[in-house]
């Protein structure tokens, strides 16, 4: 119940680790998508049903290209602050 | 809102003294936002001015404050410029917006009209439209409930000053956690609506105020039963004035051509009830630890 921020940024920090270290052949794998998610989403006002896999499989690349250099700095300071500070 | 003596109102620095957007102008001219009648001030205005001295500080201190707010507002990229003032937007409130307000969310079961009012293609400021959201009352009542649950706990002999800060980061973090998954999942599923996130994070603070309502039940009779009739009620009352209030922002609103879009709407009508549903669920879960059987 009782949150301090470090945990909220604890756990951001995890999971954000968590998506980084995804290895993408065996999630589409897994999800069953092939080659297609370069098709782009223009074609939005009709077909959606598939939609939600592209938005995620979108979301988790774009965040792990983002994130992939500051995550190492990020990592670098927490682990710094924890054998300090414990 | 109203302040008696005006003297203060000159050495504080804040909304007068910054320019806002032309657009706006028609609802946040400085003779708006003060609501005082001149007449008693006047005598203690006349009072003061009279005096040189008083009156020369009081210029320089002016000044001064104009020219630093102005300052820092004009150093602020065009962005944040922006979402400052579309932030404005939703502390344009009145004290008559305010208490229909509460009651609308206390008892929304009479009300008719939902639909927003809009200006030129712009939502009307709260103070006009009682159907707008706002930030005042999710901020106030977000205060008031963390008030109220230290006198619940100090009833109980459980208070520790810090808890009042462990309340607060709590409902911060929670709030945090709520809009950033509600956000999350608004953009995997692809919903595009006219929900923006500024008004979802208005419509995400007004369970406060059902905390409020149960926890001073609680506070007053010290008995379950109250509490958790109170919770029931509450939990009726917000998921109603939500569903009302969320229905023509996340539906689409004209049925253009129905045959395709019927897989879309079952998504945005299920993600209307996961909003609407999660908050009496929020409710329970944060006033939960305070109960005592």
């Amino acid at each position: 119940m009782g949150f301090s921020f470090y945990s909220v940024i604890e756990a951001a920090l995890l999971c954000i680790n968590a998506v980084a270290i995804l290895n993408e052949q065996r999630l589409l794998s897994r999800f069953g998508e092939s080659g297609n998610q370069y098709t782009t989403g223009y074609a939005d006002e009709f077909h959606q049903t598939g939609g939600a896999k592209q938005q995620l499989l979108t979301l988790i690349r774009s965040v792990r290209t983002v994130m992939r250099v500051p995550l190492i700095a990020f990592n670098i300071v927490t682990i710094l602050f924890l054998v300090l500070f414990g | 809102m109203r302040r008696p003596n005006h003297h203060s109102d000159q050495e504080r620095p804040v909304e007068p003294n910054v320019r806002p957007n032309s657009s706006q102008n028609a609802f946040f001219t400085p003779q708006t936002a003060f609501y005082g009648q001149p007449n008693d001030p006047a005598l203690e205005m006349e009072r003061l001015t009279s005096n040189p001295f008083l009156r020369v500080g009081m210029k320089a201190v002016e000044d001064g404050m104009k020219d630093i707010t102005g300052k820092t507002f004009n150093a602020l990229p065009d962005e944040m410029k922006k979402s400052v003032s579309s932030i404005r937007y939703y502390f344009a409130v009145d004290q008559a917006y305010v208490r229909k307000k509460l009651i609308l969310i206390l008892f929304p079961f009479r009300s008719r009209k939902w639909s927003l009012d809009y200006s030129a293609d712009e939502p009307v400021p709260p103070r006009v439209d009682t159907n707008a959201p706002d930030y005042y009352i999710p901020l106030m009542s977000a205060m008031t409930y963390v008030l109220i649950a230290s006198i619940v706990l100090g009833t109980q002999k459980r208070f520790t000053p810090e808890q009042l800060g462990t309340h607060a980061s709590s409902v911060l973090i929670w709030n945090m956690i709520e809009i950033g998954l509600l956000s999350l999942i608004f953009y995997i599923c692809n919903i595009h609506s006219k929900l923006r996130l500024l008004d979802l994070i208005a419509y995400c603070g007004y369970k406060y105020v059902g905390m409020i309502v149960v926890l001073s039940s609680y506070l007053i009779t010290h008995s379950l039963l109250a509490y958790y009739c109170s919770l029931l009620y509450t939990g009726i009352s917000i998921s109603f004035f939500l569903i009302n209030c969320l229905r023509l922002q996340i539906l689409p609103d004209t049925s253009g051509s129905q045959a395709y879009n019927v897989n879309r709407n079952r998504r945005r009508v299920y993600l209307l009830l996961l909003v609407t549903f999660s908050q009496p669920v929020f409710i329970w879960c944060l006033t939960r630890h305070l109960i005592v059987t």
